[in-house]
This record gives C-alpha cells, sequence and structure tokens, in this order.
C-alpha cells in the first residue's frame, strides 16, 4: 500500500472505530475493513489519567507501544466519549523529554545542593536519600521528614505511602495535593454525614429536572459530565440549567439562568434560600424530623495564614495580622448579628471544626437576616447589572429549589471547595437539599464533584492525608489507631496520634526549617500552591533535601535535589476512584523508558533500607500531648515488636510489605492474561505486590461501609468499574437508602450511619450551653453557618479581584509534554481575562501585555477581553497552569481553617501596563 | 500521523450546513452521518497533541456544534511528538 492510500485507508477505519464506539450505524464491510487495519493490536480496557470523572477507555497496544485510544462504549460514565484531555492518555507517555534516569544534584562527584543535575545510577540515588533521610530523622524525628502525594496516586502507591510513613517511619507528614482542591469537600461529608464521599451518582444526570451548578465550570473543568447534561438539556424540554459562578464562562452557553456573584456571595445566597424554604413552607418536615439535627460552630476561626509575622514580606504583614484579629465589614456583621466595626480575636482557630447541635429556632434566628435585601447586596457580583434584575434571578433560584415536583441536583467543584470557608459553603449545600429531603435518591441529591482521578478512591479512601488512616479512621482517635494496628500487625502505639503537617503546612516546615527531608510523587506542588515565592526560595536556600519522583520535568523538578524518573498510568498496574465511588483497574499495557520504575517500586526499595531498629525506637514529637503517651515522645516499640515474633534486624519491606500473607499472593496470576509487572519485575520477587496490596487495604472498609469488591472482579471482561460499598458482588447507587445501601435496614427509610462527630455538645448561635456530647446516631446535620467577608478584598492598592483555575485545552500541556522553562523567564504567555472597560482605565487592549501585582509577587501576562471567560468589572481570572508563568506566586496562602484547603479563588491584585 | 475519530452532534435540521462547514477545517473529513439524530464522526489528522487539540476546540466553536468530543485517538508509534 503506498502511504497516500495507506492513510486513506486508516482515516475510514479510524471513522468506523468511532462510529461504532458511539453506536452510529456502520456497514459491516466498513467495520471489517476497521478490523483489518488493527490487526496486530491488543486491546484491553483502562481509565482515562486526568480529571474525577473516571471515564472509561480502551487501550491498544502494538510491538510493545500504545498506538491508540478510544472512548468505551461500555463504559456507564461516558459511553465512548472522551473529551480533549483524552489525546493524553496515549501521548503521554511518549513525550520527548521523559525523564529516563535519576538526576542529581552535584558538584565533584558528591551531591552538592548548588550543583547542577548530573544523571546518577539507582543506587547511588538511593544511597543519598537514604542518607539525608536519615540525617533529617535523627535531627528532628518523624515530624522533620514528610512526603506530598497526589490524588493521582493510584490505589496502591497511596496506600504504600501512607503505610511506610504512619507505620514506619511513625511520621504523619504525607499529605497529597487533594488537600489544594477536595479537603473542604470531605470535612463537610463527615461533619454533615459522618462519613466521606457522595451519596449520588451520575445517573442522576439524566433523572434531574434542575441542574445547579455551584462554582463549576464543567463545560471546561468536567466536558463528560457536561456533555450527559447537554444531553439531557436538550432531550427533555423542562430541564433547567442554572450557572452560578464570579463571571460568565463556557457553562454559562448552556444555561438557562446565569447567576454572576460575588466572591463568598455563595454563603449568602444559600442562606437566603434555606430562609425562603422555611418561609415558603417548602421543607420535607418528615424527613427533617425523621433523620436530621440541626448545627452550628464558632465563627473566629482565623483563615488559616501563620499566626507569626516573622515569615511574611512587609506587603503581606496587614493582611497576615488579621488571623489573629478581624474587624467586622457591614456586611459581615449583619450576617453575623454583630456590630461593623468590631475587632472579633480569632480565638477558635485551634477548634475550628468544633459544632454543637442547635435548636430549630436557633436554626431561623441565624438565617434571619438573610433577606432577599440582603443576600443581593452582598452577593450582586457584576457591578453593571442593575440590582433588581440580580433579585430577580435569587427569586427564580429559590423557585426552582422550592418547587417539590422537580427533582433537582446540585454540582460543585472548586468555587466551593478551594474557599476561605469551604467547608461551611459545602456544608449548606447539604442544609437546601436536607431541608427539601431532596438528597441521595434518584435525581435528586447536593453533588461533590471532584477534580483527580483518584482523589476520591486514593487520597480519600486510602487516606493520604495528614490526619487520616485508611477507610476514613484517623490518626488522633485511639480506637481508630488500635484497629489500624491490628490490621497492619504493628505493636499498640507505634502509630503517631498527632496530625501531620498539612501540604501548607509541609511548605510553611520547609521554610521555617521544620522539615528537611521532603519526597514529591506524582505532583508538582511548587508549581501548584499558593503565595509561591516562599516555597521555591525556602527549597532552594534552606538546609533541606527535596526528592521529585515524576515523569517529566516538572517545576517542583527543577527546585528539587534529587529527581526520580517515574513510570506513568499504563505502564504499571494500577486502580483508581471516581467522584461516584466507582472503583476501576487497569492492567500493566507497555514498559516505561530507560530507567523509569514504578512508585511503588520505589517507596519498596527505600523501606529495605531500614531496619525496625531505625524507627520503632523512642522518637521525639515536639508538641506532642496526648494522656496515652510520653510528653513530646513516641515511646520504644521494639520489645513489644520482639514479643509479636519481629527482630529489630528486618526491614520495613520485610515487616510491612513482604509479609507472609502478601508473598502468598503469586505472581505470575491468571488474571494479567500475559501483562506484565513492572513492579514485580524491578523488585525480582514473585509476589504480585499490587493486588496484595489492595487486598490488604481493602480488608479495612469490608463490613465497614466502605467495601470494595476483590481485585480479581474489576478485571473481569463485562465490569467497568464498580461503585462501592460493594457487597456479594453487587455495587450501591445510593447510599444511606433504604433498598439501596446494604447498610440501610428494612424500614428505616434513611440512615446517615457514618460514625464521625456522631456525638456532639449542645449549645445555641453563640456558643455550647452543654458540653455533654449527646449521640445523634443514624441523622444527618442541617449547619448553620453565617456569611463570612474573604480576608483579603480590593482596595486602593490592590483594586481588583483575582481568581485562578483551570482552562480545558491546557490541562496539563506544561507539566506533561514540556520542557521546563527557566525558573524566572517572564514569558508572557498566558493570559489574563478582564472587562474591557477595566483594561481600558489601565492604558490596556486585548492582547497587550500586561504586569499584575499583589502584596506577594508580580508577574506578566497578556490581557484577553474578549475570551470564553467574561469578566465582571473588578475581577480578573488567570489560569494557573501555566508552567511559564507562576500565577501562583500571587495567590494568597489562606486556607479554610477547618479542610486546611487552599482559596485559590479570591485574592487582592493591581494590573497595569507593562 | 495522528488520527483522531471526533463526535460531533449539530441540530439535525442543520446537518448539511454543518458537514459542508466542518469540511473547510484543516485536516477535518466528515465520515459517518446520522440525519435523524444529527450525529456526524469526524476524522481529524493533525502533527500532535498541540494541534489535535486545537483542532477540537476549533470544530467546537463552529456554528450548530453542540458537542464536540474526542472518540478514537491514533498515533503513529513513532517519529514525532512535542
Ligand atoms: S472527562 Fe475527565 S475522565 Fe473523561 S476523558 Fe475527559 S479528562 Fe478523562
Amino acid at each position: 500500500m503506498t502511504s497516500l492510500t495507506r492513510r486513506a485507508f486508516l482515516k475510514s477505519s479510524v471513522a468506523a472505530s468511532a462510529a461504532a464506539t458511539v453506536g452510529l450505524p456502520v456497514s459491516k464491510a466498513v467495520l471489517a475493513q476497521a478490523k483489518t487495519a488493527e490487526a496486530g493490536w491488543a486491546w484491553d480496557k483502562a481509565v482515562c489519567r486526568f480529571c474525577g470523572t473516571g471515564c472509561g477507555i480502551q487501550v491498544a497496544t502494538a510491538g510493545g507501544k500504545i498506538v491508540a485510544t478510544k472512548g468505551d462504549p461500555a463504559a456507564p460514565v461516558n459511553r465512548g466519549l472522551n473529551c480533549i484531555k483524552g489525546y493524553f492518555n496515549g501521548k503521554i507517555l511518549y513525550g520527548a523529554d521523559r525523564l529516563t534516569q535519576p538526576l542529581m544534584r552535584m558538584k565533584d562527584g558528591k551531591f552538592d545542593k548548588k550543583g547542577p543535575f548530573v544523571p546518577v545510577s539507582w543506587q547511588a540515588a538511593f544511597d543519598e536519600m537514604e542518607r539525608q533521610f536519615r540525617k533529617a530523622y535523627a535531627e528532628k524525628g518523624p515530624a522533620g521528614v514528610a512526603i506530598i502525594g497526589s490524588g493521582q496516586y493510584t490505589i496502591q502507591e497511596g496506600y504504600v505511602a501512607a503505610k511506610l510513613m504512619k507505620a514506619g517511619f511513625r511520621s504523619n507528614n504525607i499529605d497529597p495535593n487533594a488537600r489544594h482542591c477536595m479537603a473542604s469537600a470531605v470535612a463537610a461529608f463527615l461533619q454533615v454525614f459522618g462519613i466521606d464521599e457522595p451519596a449520588n451518582v451520575y445517573d442522576d444526570i439524566e433523572l434531574a429536572d434542575s441542574v445547579v451548578l455551584w462554582g463549576a465550570n464543567m463545560a471546561e473543568a468536567h466536558p463528560i459530565l457536561w456533555s450527559r447534561i447537554t444531553d439531557r438539556r436538550l432531550a427533555a424540554k423542562s430541564t433547567k440549567v442554572v450557572n452560578i459562578t464570579t463571571y460568565r464562562n463556557m457553562s454559562s452557553d448552556l444555561a438557562d439562568l446565569e447567576i454572576v456573584i460575588a466572591p463568598s456571595g455563595d454563603l449568602a445566597v444559600q442562606n437566603y434560600l434555606a430562609r425562603e424554604l422555611l418561609a415558603r413552607n417548602a421543607v420535607n418536615w418528615d424527613f427533617v424530623k425523621k433523620h436530621c439535627i440541626f448545627a452550628t460552630g464558632p465563627t473566629d476561626i482565623g483563615y488559616g495564614m501563620r499566626p507569626t509575622s516573622k515569615f511574611a514580606y512587609d506587603a503581606e504583614k496587614d493582611i497576615q495580622a488579621k488571623e489573629l484579629e478581624n474587624t467586622l465589614d457591614e456586611a459581615e456583621a449583619i450576617g453575623q448579628r454583630r456590630k461593623a466595626g468590631e475587632k472579633v480575636a480569632q480565638k477558635s482557630r485551634a477548634s475550628a471544626g468544633a459544632h454543637w447541635q442547635i435548636t430549630l429556632e436557633e436554626f431561623k434566628r441565624g438565617l434571619e437576616p438573610y433577606t432577599l435585601d440582603y443576600a443581593a447586596k452582598v452577593a450582586k457580583g457584576d457591578p453593571d447589572e442593575p440590582m433588581e434584575a440580580f433579585k430577580a434571578k435569587l427569586v427564580a433560584l429559590a423557585d426552582l429549589y422550592a418547587d417539590m415536583k422537580r427533582n433537582t441536583m446540585s454540582f460543585w467543584t472548586m468555587g466551593f471547595n478551594q474557599h476561605q470557608r469551604g467547608v461551611w459553603v459545602n456544608e449548606q449545600n447539604y442544609m437546601i437539599h436536607l431541608l427539601l429531603g431532596k438528597h441521595g435518591t434518584p435525581g435528586n441529591g447536593a453533588f461533590s464533584l471532584t477534580g483527580q482521578p483518584s482523589a476520591c478512591g486514593t487520597a480519600r479512601e486510602v487516606g493520604t492525608f495528614a490526619h487520616r488512616l485508611p477507610a476514613d479512621m484517623v490518626v488522633n482517635n485511639p480506637k481508630h489507631r488500635e484497629i489500624t494496628e491490628k490490621g497492619w500487625k504493628l505493636p499498640p502505639k507505634t502509630l503517631n496520634p498527632k496530625p501531620g503537617s498539612d501540604i501548607m503546612g509541609i511548605l510553611r516546615d520547609l521554610e521555617d526549617g521544620g522539615v528537611k527531608f521532603l519526597w514529591v510523587q506524582v505532583t508538582n506542588p511548587f508549581q501548584s500552591s499558593p503565595n509561591a515565592n516562599h516555597w521555591l526560595k525556602a527549597a532552594r536556600e534552606m538546609d533541606n533535601f527535596i526528592v521529585v519522583a515524576d515523569c517529566y520535568p516538572t517545576l517542583s523538578g527543577k527546585v528539587a535535589d534529587l529527581v526520580l524518573p517515574a513510570a506513568m498510568i499504563y505502564e504499571k498496574w494500577g486502580a483508581y476512584g471516581n467522584a461516584e465511588r466507582r472503583t476501576q483497574m487497569w492492567r500493566q499495557q507497555v514498559e516505561a523508558p530507560g530507567e523509569a520504575k514504578t512508585d511503588v517500586w520505589m517507596m519498596l526499595e527505600f523501606a529495605k533500607r531500614f531496619r525496625l531498629a531505625d524507627v520503632w525506637g523512642e522518637k521525639p514529637l515536639p508538641g506532642l500531648k496526648d494522656p496515652a503517651f510520653p510528653e513530646g515522645r513516641l515511646p520504644d516499640v521494639l520489645a513489644a515488636a520482639k514479643a509479636m515474633g519481629y527482630s529489630p534486624e528486618q526491614n520495613l519491606y520485610e515487616v510491612l510489605f513482604a509479609t507472609p500473607e502478601n508473598r502468598k499472593v503469586a505472581w505470575p496470576d491468571p488474571v494479567a492474561k500475559g501483562h506484565g509487572n513492572a513492579t514485580v519485575k524491578a523488585l525480582g520477587e514473585s509476589w504480585f505486590v499490587e493486588k496484595a496490596l489492595f487486598e490488604e487495604y481493602a480488608q479495612f472498609g469490608r463490613g465497614h461501609h466502605h467495601d470494595l469488591a476483590p481485585f480479581d472482579l474489576y478485571f473481569r471482561d463485562d465490569v467497568r468499574g464498580l461503585r462501592w460499598p460493594v457487597v456479594d458482588g453487587k455495587e450501591t447507587k445510593y447510599r444511606f437508602v433504604e433498598g439501596q445501601d446494604p447498610y440501610v435496614k428494612a424500614g428505616e427509610g434513611f440512615n446517615f450511619y457514618g460514625g464521625a462527630f456522631k456525638a456532639i455538645p449542645t449549645g445555641t448561635l453563640d456558643g455550647v450551653t452543654d458540653p455533654k456530647p449527646v449521640p445523634l446516631p443514624g441523622k444527618a446535620k442541617i449547619f448553620f453557618r453565617p456569611y463570612a467577608a474573604p480576608v483579603e478584598q480590593p482596595d486602593k492598592d490592590y483594586d481588583l479581584w483575582l481568581c485562578t483555575g483551570r482552562i480545558l485545552e491546557h490541562w496539563h500541556t506544561g507539566s506533561m509534554t514540556r520542557r521546563v522553562p527557566e525558573l524566572n523567564r517572564a514569558a508572557p504567555s498566558a493570559v489574563l481575562y478582564m472587562h474591557p472597560k477595566d483594561a481600558e482605565k489601565r492604558g490596556l487592549k486585548r492582547n497587550d501585555t500586561a504586569w499584575i501585582e499583589s502584596r506577594r509577587g508580580k508577574i506578566r501576562m497578556v490581557v484577553d477581553t474578549k475570551g470564553r471567560n467574561q469578566m465582571p468589572r473588578g475581577s480578573v481570572f488567570a489560569a494557573f497552569f501555566d508552567e511559564s508563568l507562576l500565577v501562583n506566586k500571587l495567590v494568597l496562602d489562606a486556607v479554610d481553617p477547618i479542610s486546611r484547603e487552599t482559596d485559590f479563588k479570591k485574592c487582592a491584585v493591581r494590573v497595569t501596563k507593562a | 500521523m495522528n488520527l483522531s475519530g471526533i463526535l460531533v452532534v449539530v441540530p439535525p435540521a442543520r446537518l448539511d450546513a454543518a458537514i459542508t462547514d466542518l469540511s473547510t477545517l484543516p485536516g477535518v473529513e466528515v465520515h459517518h452521518v446520522d440525519p435523524a439524530t444529527g450525529r456526524l464522526i469526524v476524522v481529524q489528522e493533525a502533527d500532535g497533541v498541540e494541534a489535535e487539540m486545537a483542532g477540537l476546540v476549533a470544530i467546537k466553536a463552529r456554528p450548530h456544534v453542540r458537542l464536540a468530543e474526542m472518540v478514537y485517538h491514533y498515533f503513529a508509534p513513532e517519529g514525532e511528538e512535542s
């Protein structure tokens, strides 16, 4: 065949396969041709690597390489479609700048923090890593070492990392980038339901009459779910879509109602809605009385910034000071029934998550100020929109929610989660749905979507957070530690009861010298964390050792001391869990290039270098105050370990991972159908690491509301992932609902059985009146949470709001396929969206270069006044992905004080002509 | 060589106009059409990931296009890629 006819042949084959995949009629002859074109390819099911939607894909390999990918027609999530990011699933493995060998900063043949990167062997890399780890561990103890992990970890990677850190090194300093995207959702789930993760499923999209987006630009961030919403909207004429956002975006194109709100205006709007539901008697009292109680918590909780100005730049100090004392502005004062100008000491910073039961009357009293007038005044986001028009929109929104006949789904992502009051604003949405009795039933529910492919499956379910253990358990609960120690066969008191540093905490610890060894896995925190100038400097100038395992050179790799080449998605076995509790697995398809190795292998090899005697003796832990532990110390558990049959000379690989039980899970395994296993091969072992560790992990959840299916079931040809709890081989669609959820008994109707925070004190809006915890089995909590003003707002020096986020086609183009440009290169390639009048006022027009400056840094960007993101006057938007331009240098590192999640959505900047 | 099969959905009444319009885009060919539902399969040929994505964004931006998402992606094993 000539190349031209070969090309035409391939094109018609691609077309035929695509048509067949989405069910377009094609003739048998055409299909047969497509089969010929694909002769010699092996197709296997897998999962998309790029977002929390969790689309199923099919991967074709030939000659040891991936040659094609397609949407999986059998996958219920995406039914054969992929979004634009799907282009990377295959291609991502083959970028020209894949890392293929370890790189270490060296001078004169030795590690030198100031030296350039030099390729080294794995042996040399591990030797230096071990030396540096031991140094930090000897000097600072378990608190001096840290891992920053990921919502892109496979389940097994997260499990190995958490177990190695928590059980091996007895450090809770492991936190995922998911802290930056999902932590507020998690804390709200735990406070409201006592258990993490959504009750609803994607199937509800096709059943919804009203779809309300709150701070979720689904058209760009969740395109496949958006295509389902689009289909629903076009197929069922009565369906209404509402887009509540701080600027006009692509999701507005489909929306019947677009409501542009001011930053944090969502807090006021949701209280207005609740007030309306009560006023209109649209509350499902039967449901509320049977299954809910009312609750609230403190408001003087700070903003998650450092309590000291020691590390602040001069320009930052005024905002930082508000961490300890804030002055109420008028809107906040009204919303909290106080006086404007009142100075409020932020006394509840350490107990921000505390909460107590209140009466319905108190709940109503809390909502009282949230009239239409007040909510509209606080929340109106577009200064050019007439007040009456905005009010009419709020009323229309209330009409939709209050209509008992309409099935109502609310969706949110980062607009809610990345919020200084992210937990509150999540809880408010449950407040609305619980008042309506419309939660966790077909077509009705408040649904928290996730950004990353395994933020749910790994970061949350495995518990790779600084305070978590597997299956929703937490380190500071003695019972949970005991269960985990039993499961992991650890001596009592091996586990550290003090929550470690969250991701911002770890970066701050680098800056103040608290953490001296950091291992970054499957993420790029120096790019993706706010107030970046601080951490970039800390990485390069403090006495510390930073290891970055990645597949491409990223900014984090650039500021590291040692870069380890990692195997990617289909170069290893793995499992992800998506936003609807669907766990999906894939086989290794191809081999990683060069010396690149799986993260699991890296951790297991590292574990071999530490004996029990190194880690299970007495360890200093400054600040530890726990009645069961000596003050400031973790006890020596070696004697107890000996009594359990361990020798102090055994290494962590043998004790934690290659246990006698796990070694029984043999490799090769028929489930592999001839596929390879890079981890097992590199270890030179004959146990199936990923399967054994998955089964070990799954023990924690089975019988405890988190049941995962047996490993092999996920690989059965007719399975496209399963939504947990999977009991007796059957997945669960709706949680907490009788007849759907195996944990709800007949006659209960609903049972919000989650066990966390299920005994709380009693009080009023103003505080606790009776500290005795009252148990609330089976109940969900309807929280009153007031409006709180953003800690930094535009003023005369920094007069514009800055919001940051993602743009569809730029997803990962930086970190996955491009070389990292010079750190300080100010190539003005990224786009700053702004209102034409704001631009004009500053002498700017479209495509001009502008300086954008906050209290924390300054960068150059290109102005766009007409793009798909249309900003109201007073606000600008920048995408954070661009590696050549660190938008995060500008962003404030305030976090939600309960969830410790960063607010990337609101800080103040000024823009001038460059 | 990078080829992708893309599902495009347009209002059935605009099908002919959409076919003509899409065919003018560089590297884009319309292959299969379902007149009843307004669904089309187009094949796009592009040099690398950046061009493939830009191409799909361009398709999404065409008049009448309600939905355009990638279904099938074939890429030549060797040689190219930024
Ligand atoms: S929507 Fe998400 S999971 Fe689906 S193809 Fe796109 S990036 Fe992948």
